[in-house]
């Protein structure tokens, strides 16, 4: 695979884990105000294929954040136990809007390297038009 | 003939690695996230194309040049380095904005061996009469 090929791959495997970052802070988000929802969280690690270190980047399992989830005060909600307490969920909505934000623009980076590989791409085919 | 041409074969090899440098930068932006990850860089094309020249590794035309999957990979670790700097809690040393200076540098670097490229064989062209 030629450099600037592999650059490709390497920008695509970078924002595909960012995407999968993103579609698990948004399922955090749509379950903020779900009764017992645990916060879902993905970690990246490095792809080894054939025991190389290829470079490209991966979302590890999906691991449940095991802080406390928040009493909610509400006697006439049913899941409500003597003391008019419920389990909420353990979603921050600040962190993760935070997190979407650093996703977006950890996507924007890959995407710039992407376009760049792609210019220098185009530059290469152009020498050969003339 | 031409392959020979100090000009041409100085223009090809900083391509080339302007396009290995690339290649190390967007690894490096890939896993700005991966928990213990060091970033790291090629050696800059002035250093590695004096280095390698001594030894015929970068400048040589024939054959094997920038061609073979082994040396390409074997110019890319020996000219590879480990970026020294402050890591984050987890690890990660990326600097982001570091990245896309080096981005710049490279595409730079690229498009000015294009350009000598492409005026070296106009010098060509035009010696042997053509149109340009």
């Amino acid at each position: 695979m030629s450099d600037i090929a592999k650059t490709l791959a390497l920008s695509a495997s970078g924002m595909q884990a960012q995407a999968a970052r993103l579609r698990h802070v948004s399922e955090n988000i749509a379950n903020a105000d779900t009764p017992g929802y645990h916060r879902k969280l993905v970690s990246f690690g490095e792809v080894v294929e054939g025991g190389r270190h290829t470079g490209k980047v991966e979302t590890g399992p999906v691991a449940l954040d095991r802080s406390e989830l928040a009493r909610i005060y509400d006697p006439s909600h049913p899941l409500a136990d003597e003391s008019g307490h419920y389990d909420g969920s353990n979603v921050d909505l600040v962190v993760e809007i935070a997190d979407a934000r650093e996703a977006q623009r950890s996507y924007e980076a890959n995407l710039r390297m992407f376009d760049q590989a792609r210019q220098m791409q185009s530059a290469l085919i152009e020498l050969l038009r003339r | 003939m031409f392959e020979n041409l100090e000009i041409l074969r100085q223009a090809q090899a900083m391509a080339a690695h302007a396009g290995a440098r690339q290649s190390s930068i967007a690894q490096n932006i890939a896993n700005a996230d991966t928990p213990g990850y060091r970033p790291t860089d090629l050696a800059p094309f002035a250093e590695a194309y004096r280095e390698a020249g001594a030894d015929e590794g970068l400048r040589r035309t024939r054959g094997g040049h920038f061609g073979g999957e082994e040396l390409r990979a074997a110019v890319a670790e020996r000219f590879a380095r480990l970026i020294p700097g402050a890591t984050s809690p987890n690890g990660n040393g990326v600097s982001v904005e570091a990245e896309m200076m080096r981005g710049a540098e490279v595409l730079q670097q690229h498009e000015l061996a294009l350009s000598i490229y492409q005026n070296a064989l106009g010098v060509l062209r035009t010696s042997l009469g053509r149109q340009r």
